[in-house]
Protein backbone atom coordinates (compact mmCIF):
# COMPACT_ATOMS: atom_id res chain seq x y z
CA UNK A 1 0.00 0.00 0.00
CA UNK A 2 2.85 2.34 1.03
CA UNK A 3 4.82 1.31 -2.08
CA UNK A 4 1.83 2.13 -4.33
CA UNK A 5 1.42 5.53 -2.69
CA UNK A 6 5.09 6.37 -3.24
CA UNK A 7 4.91 5.27 -6.89
CA UNK A 8 1.84 7.46 -7.29
CA UNK A 9 3.77 10.45 -5.87
CA UNK A 10 6.65 9.88 -8.26
CA UNK A 11 4.23 9.68 -11.18
CA UNK A 12 2.55 12.90 -10.02
CA UNK A 13 5.89 14.66 -9.81
CA UNK A 14 6.99 13.39 -13.22
CA UNK A 15 3.78 14.65 -14.82
CA UNK A 16 4.16 17.97 -13.02
CA UNK A 17 7.75 18.33 -14.23
CA UNK A 18 6.75 17.50 -17.81
CA UNK A 19 3.99 20.11 -17.56
CA UNK A 20 6.48 22.69 -16.19
CA UNK A 21 8.93 21.91 -19.04
CA UNK A 22 6.19 22.24 -21.66
CA UNK A 23 5.14 25.53 -20.05
CA UNK A 24 8.70 26.91 -20.21
CA UNK A 25 9.12 25.70 -23.78
CA UNK A 26 5.90 27.47 -24.80
CA UNK A 27 6.96 30.68 -23.03
CA UNK A 28 10.35 30.44 -24.82
CA UNK A 29 8.67 29.97 -28.19
CA UNK A 30 6.38 32.93 -27.49
CA UNK A 31 9.35 35.19 -26.62
CA UNK A 32 11.22 34.07 -29.75
CA UNK A 33 8.23 34.59 -32.06
CA UNK A 34 7.54 38.06 -30.60
CA UNK A 35 11.25 38.89 -30.95
CA UNK A 36 11.45 37.71 -34.56
CA UNK A 37 8.25 39.47 -35.63
CA UNK A 38 9.83 42.68 -34.31
CA UNK A 39 12.98 41.88 -36.28
CA UNK A 40 11.02 41.62 -39.55
CA UNK A 41 9.37 44.99 -38.84
CA UNK A 42 12.78 46.50 -38.09
CA UNK A 43 14.24 45.07 -41.32
CA UNK A 44 11.32 46.46 -43.38
CA UNK A 45 11.66 49.85 -41.64
CA UNK A 46 15.37 49.87 -42.50
CA UNK A 47 14.57 48.98 -46.14
CA UNK A 48 12.06 51.86 -46.20
CA UNK A 49 14.56 54.29 -44.70
CA UNK A 50 17.21 53.17 -47.21
CA UNK A 51 14.81 53.59 -50.15
CA UNK A 52 13.66 57.08 -49.02
CA UNK A 53 17.20 58.35 -48.46
CA UNK A 54 18.46 56.66 -51.63
CA UNK A 55 15.73 58.06 -53.89
CA UNK A 56 16.34 61.59 -52.59
CA UNK A 57 20.02 61.43 -53.57
CA UNK A 58 20.09 58.92 -56.44
CA UNK A 59 19.80 61.62 -59.09
CA UNK A 60 23.13 63.06 -57.86
CA UNK A 61 25.01 59.78 -58.15
CA UNK A 62 27.46 59.56 -61.09
CA UNK A 63 25.45 56.95 -63.04
CA UNK A 64 22.38 59.26 -63.12
CA UNK A 65 23.55 62.88 -62.82
CA UNK A 66 23.46 65.57 -65.52
CA UNK A 67 26.55 67.66 -66.29
CA UNK A 68 26.53 70.72 -64.01
CA UNK A 69 22.97 70.32 -62.70
CA UNK A 70 21.70 68.97 -59.38
CA UNK A 71 18.65 66.76 -58.89
CA UNK A 72 18.68 66.07 -62.61
CA UNK A 73 18.82 62.76 -64.47
CA UNK A 74 20.74 62.53 -67.74
CA UNK A 75 18.48 60.34 -69.88
CA UNK A 76 21.18 59.73 -72.51
CA UNK A 77 23.44 58.38 -69.78
CA UNK A 78 20.61 56.30 -68.36
CA UNK A 79 20.01 54.69 -71.77
CA UNK A 80 23.72 53.81 -71.88
CA UNK A 81 23.45 52.49 -68.31
CA UNK A 82 20.40 50.41 -69.28
CA UNK A 83 22.50 48.70 -71.95
CA UNK A 84 25.19 47.94 -69.31
CA UNK A 85 22.82 47.13 -66.46
CA UNK A 86 23.98 43.50 -66.20
CA UNK A 87 27.33 44.77 -64.93
CA UNK A 88 25.44 46.41 -62.05
CA UNK A 89 23.75 43.18 -61.00
CA UNK A 90 26.02 41.74 -58.36
CA UNK A 91 24.26 38.39 -58.00
CA UNK A 92 20.91 36.74 -58.80
CA UNK A 93 18.66 39.13 -56.88
CA UNK A 94 21.04 41.85 -55.71
CA UNK A 95 22.24 44.93 -57.49
CA UNK A 96 24.62 47.81 -56.93
CA UNK A 97 22.00 50.01 -55.25
CA UNK A 98 20.45 47.25 -53.10
CA UNK A 99 16.81 47.87 -54.14
CA UNK A 100 14.46 45.70 -56.20
CA UNK A 101 13.20 48.28 -58.72
CA UNK A 102 14.38 51.58 -60.17
CA UNK A 103 12.03 53.28 -62.61
CA UNK A 104 12.04 56.74 -64.21
CA UNK A 105 8.77 58.24 -65.41
CA UNK A 106 8.26 61.40 -67.46
CA UNK A 107 5.27 63.25 -65.96
CA UNK A 108 5.25 66.49 -67.97
CA UNK A 109 4.52 66.68 -70.85
CA UNK A 110 2.30 63.62 -70.34
CA UNK A 111 1.30 61.01 -72.89
CA UNK A 112 0.27 57.41 -73.20
CA UNK A 113 2.53 54.70 -71.73
CA UNK A 114 5.52 53.93 -73.95
CA UNK A 115 8.42 52.05 -72.41
CA UNK A 116 11.89 53.33 -73.30
CA UNK A 117 14.19 51.03 -75.25
CA UNK A 118 16.73 51.59 -78.00
CA UNK A 119 13.94 51.78 -80.62
CA UNK A 120 11.45 54.02 -78.80
CA UNK A 121 13.96 56.43 -77.15
CA UNK A 122 13.53 59.44 -76.84
CA UNK A 123 9.81 59.27 -77.74
CA UNK A 124 8.85 57.35 -74.61
CA UNK A 125 7.88 58.12 -71.04
CA UNK A 126 8.77 55.17 -68.79
CA UNK A 127 12.23 53.77 -68.31
CA UNK A 128 12.58 50.60 -66.27
CA UNK A 129 16.18 50.39 -65.21
CA UNK A 130 15.92 47.55 -62.71
CA UNK A 131 12.74 45.50 -62.43
CA UNK A 132 13.50 42.43 -60.35
CA UNK A 133 10.25 42.33 -58.33
CA UNK A 134 6.84 43.65 -59.36
CA UNK A 135 5.51 43.91 -55.79
CA UNK A 136 6.89 46.04 -53.00
CA UNK A 137 6.68 49.48 -51.46
CA UNK A 138 7.67 52.50 -53.51
CA UNK A 139 9.60 55.64 -52.57
CA UNK A 140 9.68 58.44 -55.13
CA UNK A 141 11.22 61.83 -55.84
CA UNK A 142 10.63 64.55 -58.44
CA UNK A 143 13.57 65.21 -60.77
CA UNK A 144 14.42 66.98 -64.03
CA UNK A 145 14.96 64.66 -66.97
CA UNK A 146 17.43 66.12 -69.47
CA UNK A 147 18.79 64.91 -72.80
CA UNK A 148 20.66 66.36 -75.78
CA UNK A 149 18.49 67.40 -78.74
CA UNK A 150 19.57 68.62 -82.15
CA UNK A 151 17.78 71.61 -83.64
CA UNK A 152 18.18 71.01 -87.39
CA UNK A 153 16.76 74.45 -88.30
CA UNK A 154 19.30 76.40 -86.29
CA UNK A 155 22.03 73.72 -86.50
CA UNK A 156 22.62 73.60 -82.78
CA UNK A 157 22.51 71.05 -80.00
CA UNK A 158 20.75 71.98 -76.77
CA UNK A 159 19.66 70.40 -73.47
CA UNK A 160 15.98 69.46 -73.49
CA UNK A 161 14.67 69.12 -69.93
CA UNK A 162 11.29 67.78 -68.79
CA UNK A 163 9.67 67.02 -65.44
CA UNK A 164 9.86 63.47 -64.16
CA UNK A 165 9.85 61.17 -61.19
CA UNK A 166 12.28 58.54 -60.02
CA UNK A 167 10.75 55.57 -58.24
CA UNK A 168 12.64 53.12 -56.06
CA UNK A 169 10.86 49.97 -54.94
CA UNK A 170 11.91 47.88 -51.99
CA UNK A 171 10.63 44.51 -50.94
CA UNK A 172 8.55 44.13 -47.76
CA UNK A 173 10.02 41.32 -45.65
CA UNK A 174 7.30 38.70 -45.06
CA UNK B 1 7.72 -5.80 9.34
CA UNK B 2 7.03 -2.21 10.41
CA UNK B 3 10.75 -1.48 10.34
CA UNK B 4 11.10 -2.62 6.69
CA UNK B 5 8.13 -0.51 5.58
CA UNK B 6 9.69 2.63 7.20
CA UNK B 7 12.96 1.99 5.36
CA UNK B 8 11.05 1.72 2.03
CA UNK B 9 9.27 5.02 2.72
CA UNK B 10 12.62 6.71 3.47
CA UNK B 11 14.06 5.32 0.19
CA UNK B 12 11.00 6.57 -1.73
CA UNK B 13 11.22 10.11 -0.33
CA UNK B 14 14.92 10.43 -1.00
CA UNK B 15 14.47 9.13 -4.60
CA UNK B 16 11.65 11.62 -5.12
CA UNK B 17 13.84 14.47 -3.90
CA UNK B 18 16.76 13.29 -6.01
CA UNK B 19 14.54 13.08 -9.09
CA UNK B 20 13.11 16.54 -8.47
CA UNK B 21 16.57 18.07 -7.92
CA UNK B 22 17.99 16.52 -11.13
CA UNK B 23 15.02 17.51 -13.29
CA UNK B 24 14.84 20.94 -11.63
CA UNK B 25 18.55 21.47 -12.35
CA UNK B 26 18.03 20.46 -15.99
CA UNK B 27 15.10 22.90 -16.30
CA UNK B 28 17.10 25.71 -14.71
CA UNK B 29 20.08 24.96 -16.96
CA UNK B 30 17.86 25.00 -20.07
CA UNK B 31 16.17 28.22 -18.93
CA UNK B 32 19.53 29.96 -18.33
CA UNK B 33 20.83 28.66 -21.68
CA UNK B 34 17.73 29.98 -23.45
CA UNK B 35 17.94 33.32 -21.67
CA UNK B 36 21.62 33.81 -22.60
CA UNK B 37 20.89 32.76 -26.20
CA UNK B 38 17.98 35.23 -26.37
CA UNK B 39 20.17 38.00 -24.92
CA UNK B 40 22.98 37.18 -27.40
CA UNK B 41 20.53 37.13 -30.35
CA UNK B 42 19.10 40.45 -29.14
CA UNK B 43 22.59 41.94 -28.85
CA UNK B 44 23.67 40.79 -32.31
CA UNK B 45 20.30 41.99 -33.71
CA UNK B 46 20.95 45.44 -32.19
CA UNK B 47 24.45 45.48 -33.67
CA UNK B 48 23.24 44.34 -37.11
CA UNK B 49 20.50 46.99 -37.09
CA UNK B 50 23.04 49.59 -35.93
CA UNK B 51 25.53 48.69 -38.69
CA UNK B 52 22.80 48.72 -41.37
CA UNK B 53 21.41 52.01 -40.04
CA UNK B 54 24.88 53.52 -40.05
CA UNK B 55 25.33 52.52 -43.71
CA UNK B 56 21.89 53.89 -44.63
CA UNK B 57 22.66 57.19 -42.90
CA UNK B 58 25.61 57.57 -45.28
CA UNK B 59 23.16 57.91 -48.24
CA UNK B 60 22.56 61.66 -47.78
CA UNK B 61 26.31 62.24 -48.12
CA UNK B 62 25.99 62.09 -51.93
CA UNK B 63 26.97 65.73 -52.25
CA UNK B 64 25.94 66.79 -55.75
CA UNK B 65 28.20 69.76 -56.45
CA UNK B 66 29.09 70.74 -52.89
CA UNK B 67 32.83 70.50 -52.30
CA UNK B 68 32.87 68.75 -48.91
CA UNK B 69 30.55 68.35 -45.95
CA UNK B 70 30.79 67.03 -42.39
CA UNK B 71 28.19 65.42 -40.10
CA UNK B 72 28.56 64.33 -36.44
CA UNK B 73 27.24 60.94 -35.32
CA UNK B 74 26.46 60.42 -31.64
CA UNK B 75 25.98 56.81 -30.46
CA UNK B 76 24.36 55.53 -27.23
CA UNK B 77 27.41 53.64 -25.99
CA UNK B 78 31.13 53.41 -26.67
CA UNK B 79 31.37 51.52 -29.98
CA UNK B 80 34.05 50.05 -32.20
CA UNK B 81 33.23 50.36 -35.92
CA UNK B 82 35.01 47.81 -38.11
CA UNK B 83 35.39 48.98 -41.69
CA UNK B 84 35.59 45.91 -43.95
CA UNK B 85 36.47 46.06 -47.62
CA UNK B 86 36.49 43.37 -50.26
CA UNK B 87 37.64 44.14 -53.83
CA UNK B 88 36.10 41.05 -55.50
CA UNK B 89 33.27 41.29 -58.04
CA UNK B 90 32.38 44.16 -60.41
CA UNK B 91 32.38 46.77 -57.64
CA UNK B 92 33.78 45.07 -54.55
CA UNK B 93 31.99 45.38 -51.25
CA UNK B 94 31.92 47.74 -48.26
CA UNK B 95 31.17 45.94 -44.99
CA UNK B 96 30.40 47.46 -41.61
CA UNK B 97 30.50 45.59 -38.29
CA UNK B 98 30.18 46.98 -34.80
CA UNK B 99 31.03 45.92 -31.28
CA UNK B 100 29.62 47.70 -28.24
CA UNK B 101 31.07 48.17 -24.78
CA UNK B 102 28.73 46.71 -22.18
CA UNK B 103 29.64 46.09 -18.52
CA UNK B 104 33.26 46.96 -19.35
CA UNK B 105 33.47 44.16 -21.95
CA UNK B 106 33.43 44.43 -25.73
CA UNK B 107 30.61 42.40 -27.25
CA UNK B 108 31.32 39.91 -30.04
CA UNK B 109 31.24 41.38 -33.57
CA UNK B 110 27.71 41.79 -34.89
CA UNK B 111 26.42 40.60 -38.27
CA UNK B 112 28.19 42.35 -41.15
CA UNK B 113 26.11 44.81 -43.10
CA UNK B 114 27.34 45.24 -46.66
CA UNK B 115 26.93 47.86 -49.39
CA UNK B 116 28.27 48.01 -52.92
CA UNK B 117 27.84 51.74 -53.50
CA UNK B 118 29.75 53.13 -50.51
CA UNK B 119 33.43 53.87 -49.91
CA UNK B 120 34.33 54.37 -46.27
CA UNK B 121 37.84 55.36 -45.18
CA UNK B 122 38.77 54.91 -41.52
CA UNK B 123 41.08 53.16 -39.10
CA UNK B 124 40.41 49.47 -38.38
CA UNK B 125 38.66 49.64 -35.98
CA UNK B 126 37.73 53.18 -35.06
CA UNK B 127 36.46 53.55 -31.52
CA UNK B 128 34.36 56.15 -29.71
CA UNK B 129 30.94 57.37 -28.69
CA UNK B 130 30.90 60.32 -31.05
CA UNK B 131 32.11 60.07 -34.63
CA UNK B 132 32.55 62.57 -37.45
CA UNK B 133 31.66 61.71 -41.01
CA UNK B 134 33.15 63.92 -43.67
CA UNK B 135 32.63 63.39 -47.39
CA UNK B 136 34.23 64.67 -50.57
CA UNK B 137 33.69 63.73 -54.24
CA UNK B 138 36.36 61.74 -56.08
CA UNK B 139 36.74 62.70 -59.74
CA UNK B 140 38.85 60.59 -62.09
CA UNK B 141 38.26 62.48 -64.48
CA UNK B 142 34.45 62.28 -64.06
CA UNK B 143 32.83 62.00 -60.65
CA UNK B 144 33.18 58.40 -59.48
CA UNK B 145 31.72 58.59 -55.99
CA UNK B 146 31.66 60.53 -52.76
CA UNK B 147 34.36 59.28 -50.44
CA UNK B 148 33.37 59.06 -46.79
CA UNK B 149 35.96 59.62 -44.07
CA UNK B 150 35.05 58.32 -40.62
CA UNK B 151 36.97 59.54 -37.59
CA UNK B 152 36.17 59.28 -33.90
CA UNK B 153 36.23 62.23 -31.49
CA UNK B 154 39.25 60.53 -29.86
CA UNK B 155 41.31 60.92 -33.02
CA UNK B 156 42.51 64.51 -33.42
CA UNK B 157 44.37 65.74 -36.46
CA UNK B 158 46.10 69.00 -37.31
CA UNK B 159 47.43 70.07 -40.72
CA UNK B 160 50.76 71.89 -40.62
CA UNK B 161 51.57 74.20 -43.53
CA UNK B 162 48.78 72.80 -45.70
CA UNK B 163 48.25 74.39 -49.15
CA UNK B 164 45.86 77.33 -48.95
CA UNK B 165 42.85 75.62 -50.54
CA UNK B 166 43.11 72.65 -48.14
CA UNK B 167 43.45 74.91 -45.09
CA UNK B 168 40.42 76.91 -46.30
CA UNK B 169 38.41 73.74 -46.86
CA UNK B 170 39.25 72.45 -43.36
CA UNK B 171 38.21 75.76 -41.79
CA UNK B 172 34.99 75.68 -43.81
CA UNK B 173 34.13 72.08 -42.77
CA UNK B 174 34.53 73.15 -39.13
CA UNK B 175 34.90 69.59 -37.80
CA UNK B 176 35.87 69.54 -34.11
CA UNK B 177 38.68 66.98 -34.47
CA UNK B 178 40.33 68.58 -37.53
CA UNK B 179 42.47 71.72 -37.18
CA UNK B 180 43.69 73.72 -40.17
CA UNK B 181 46.98 74.48 -38.32
CA UNK B 182 49.04 72.92 -35.52
CA UNK B 183 49.55 76.04 -33.38
CA UNK B 184 47.44 74.80 -30.43
CA UNK B 185 47.98 71.06 -30.95
CA UNK B 186 48.44 68.88 -27.84
CA UNK B 187 50.66 65.78 -27.59
CA UNK B 188 47.83 63.39 -28.59
CA UNK B 189 47.03 65.21 -31.81
CA UNK B 190 48.27 63.51 -34.99
CA UNK B 191 50.33 66.04 -36.93
CA UNK B 192 50.06 66.03 -40.72
CA UNK B 193 52.90 67.99 -42.28
CA UNK B 194 53.37 69.14 -45.85
CA UNK B 195 56.98 70.33 -45.72
CA UNK B 196 58.69 68.42 -42.90
CA UNK B 197 58.65 64.97 -41.31
CA UNK B 198 56.11 64.34 -38.55
CA UNK B 199 53.41 61.70 -37.74
CA UNK B 200 52.09 61.78 -41.31
CA UNK B 201 54.02 63.45 -44.14
CA UNK B 202 52.16 64.51 -47.27
CA UNK B 203 54.23 64.88 -50.45
CA UNK B 204 51.49 66.92 -52.10
CA UNK B 205 53.09 67.64 -55.49
CA UNK B 206 54.61 64.16 -55.77
CA UNK B 207 51.23 62.56 -54.92
CA UNK B 208 51.98 60.32 -51.98
CA UNK B 209 51.53 60.13 -48.22
CA UNK B 210 54.16 58.67 -45.88
CA UNK B 211 52.72 57.07 -42.71
CA UNK B 212 55.50 55.35 -40.80
CA UNK B 213 56.81 52.62 -43.12
CA UNK B 214 53.79 52.83 -45.47
CA UNK B 215 53.70 54.88 -48.65
CA UNK B 216 50.26 55.54 -50.10
CA UNK B 217 49.92 57.07 -53.58
CA UNK B 218 47.06 59.46 -54.27
CA UNK B 219 45.54 61.54 -57.06
CA UNK B 220 43.52 64.58 -56.04
CA UNK B 221 42.60 65.98 -52.63
CA UNK B 222 39.82 63.47 -51.89
CA UNK B 223 42.25 60.53 -52.08
CA UNK B 224 44.83 62.51 -50.08
CA UNK B 225 42.34 62.76 -47.18
CA UNK B 226 41.54 59.06 -47.65
CA UNK B 227 45.23 58.13 -47.34
CA UNK B 228 45.57 60.30 -44.21
CA UNK B 229 42.49 59.02 -42.35
CA UNK B 230 42.52 55.31 -43.21
CA UNK B 231 44.71 52.28 -42.65
CA UNK B 232 46.87 51.07 -45.55
CA UNK B 233 44.87 47.90 -46.30
CA UNK B 234 41.55 49.71 -46.28
CA UNK B 235 42.93 52.50 -48.48
CA UNK B 236 44.35 50.12 -51.09
CA UNK B 237 41.19 48.01 -51.21
CA UNK B 238 38.84 51.02 -51.46
CA UNK B 239 40.92 52.61 -54.23
CA UNK B 240 40.79 49.31 -56.14
CA UNK B 241 37.00 49.38 -55.75
CA UNK B 242 36.88 52.99 -56.94
CA UNK B 243 38.89 52.06 -60.02
CA UNK B 244 36.42 49.26 -60.77
CA UNK B 245 33.57 51.77 -60.67
CA UNK B 246 35.64 54.18 -62.80
CA UNK B 247 35.91 51.44 -65.44
CA UNK B 248 32.14 50.81 -65.40
CA UNK B 249 31.43 54.55 -65.67
CA UNK B 250 33.93 54.88 -68.54
CA UNK B 251 31.96 52.14 -70.39
CA UNK B 252 28.74 54.12 -69.83
CA UNK B 253 30.30 57.40 -71.07
CA UNK B 254 31.70 55.59 -74.12
CA UNK B 255 28.21 54.34 -74.93
CA UNK B 256 26.73 57.80 -74.29
CA UNK B 257 29.30 59.21 -76.72
CA UNK B 258 28.08 56.79 -79.41
CA UNK B 259 24.46 57.68 -78.63
CA UNK B 260 25.13 61.41 -78.99
CA UNK B 261 27.19 61.39 -82.18
CA UNK B 262 24.14 61.15 -84.55
CA UNK B 263 22.77 64.30 -82.80
CA UNK B 264 25.70 66.39 -84.03
CA UNK B 265 27.30 66.08 -80.62
CA UNK B 266 30.87 64.91 -81.09
CA UNK B 267 33.36 64.62 -78.24
CA UNK B 268 36.34 62.74 -79.73
CA UNK B 269 36.67 60.89 -76.40
CA UNK B 270 35.93 57.32 -77.50
CA UNK B 271 39.56 56.23 -78.08
CA UNK B 272 40.78 57.81 -74.82
CA UNK B 273 38.01 56.15 -72.84
CA UNK B 274 38.92 52.83 -74.46
CA UNK B 275 42.54 53.33 -73.43
CA UNK B 276 41.48 54.19 -69.87
CA UNK B 277 39.28 51.07 -69.70
CA UNK B 278 42.10 48.80 -70.92
CA UNK B 279 44.59 50.40 -68.49
CA UNK B 280 42.21 49.81 -65.60
CA UNK B 281 41.43 46.27 -66.73
CA UNK B 282 45.10 45.32 -66.89
CA UNK B 283 46.07 47.08 -63.66
CA UNK B 284 48.06 44.97 -61.18
CA UNK B 285 47.16 47.11 -58.17
CA UNK B 286 45.77 50.47 -57.11
CA UNK B 287 49.03 52.29 -58.02
CA UNK B 288 47.74 52.49 -61.61
CA UNK B 289 46.13 55.79 -60.49
CA UNK B 290 49.54 57.45 -60.78
CA UNK B 291 50.43 55.92 -64.15
CA UNK B 292 47.15 56.99 -65.82
CA UNK B 293 47.19 60.53 -64.40
CA UNK B 294 48.33 62.09 -67.71
CA UNK B 295 45.61 60.26 -69.64
CA UNK B 296 43.06 61.42 -67.05
CA UNK B 297 44.18 65.03 -67.49
CA UNK B 298 43.91 64.68 -71.29
CA UNK B 299 40.39 63.21 -71.07
CA UNK B 300 39.37 65.96 -68.65
CA UNK B 301 40.55 68.69 -71.03
CA UNK B 302 39.00 67.06 -74.12
CA UNK B 303 35.64 66.84 -72.34
CA UNK B 304 35.88 70.45 -71.17
CA UNK B 305 36.40 71.78 -74.69
CA UNK B 306 34.11 69.30 -76.52
CA UNK B 307 30.95 70.41 -78.43
CA UNK B 308 28.89 68.43 -75.90
CA UNK B 309 30.28 67.63 -72.48
CA UNK B 310 29.80 63.98 -71.54
CA UNK B 311 29.86 64.75 -67.79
Amino acid sequence: MVKNKAQMKIQQMAFMLIAVMIFFALVGLLILSVGFSGLKEKATALQEKNAILLVSKLANSPEFSCPEKTNCIDLDKIMALKNNINNYKTNKDKNFWGVSNIEIIKIYPGGKFIECNSESYPNCNTLKLISEKTTGITAENFVSLCRKEYDSENYLTYDKCELGKILVKYEKIQ
Amino acid sequence: MKKISNKNAQMNISFGWLFAIIVGAVILFLAILLATKVIKIGQSEEQAVGAKEFGILLNPLETGFESASSTPLQLRVETKIYNKCSPSGNFGKQGIQTSELSFNKWSALGVESSFENKYLFSKYPTQGKKFYIFSKPFEFPFKVSDLIYLTSENEKYCFDNAPEDIADELSQINQANLAADCLNADAETIKICFNKNCDIRVYYNEGYVQKGPDTLSFEGDSLMYAAIFSDKDIYECQVERLLKRTKQLAEIYKEKDLLLSPRNCKTDLGADLDLLISNLENAQDYKVISSVSELIEEIKNKNKYADCELW
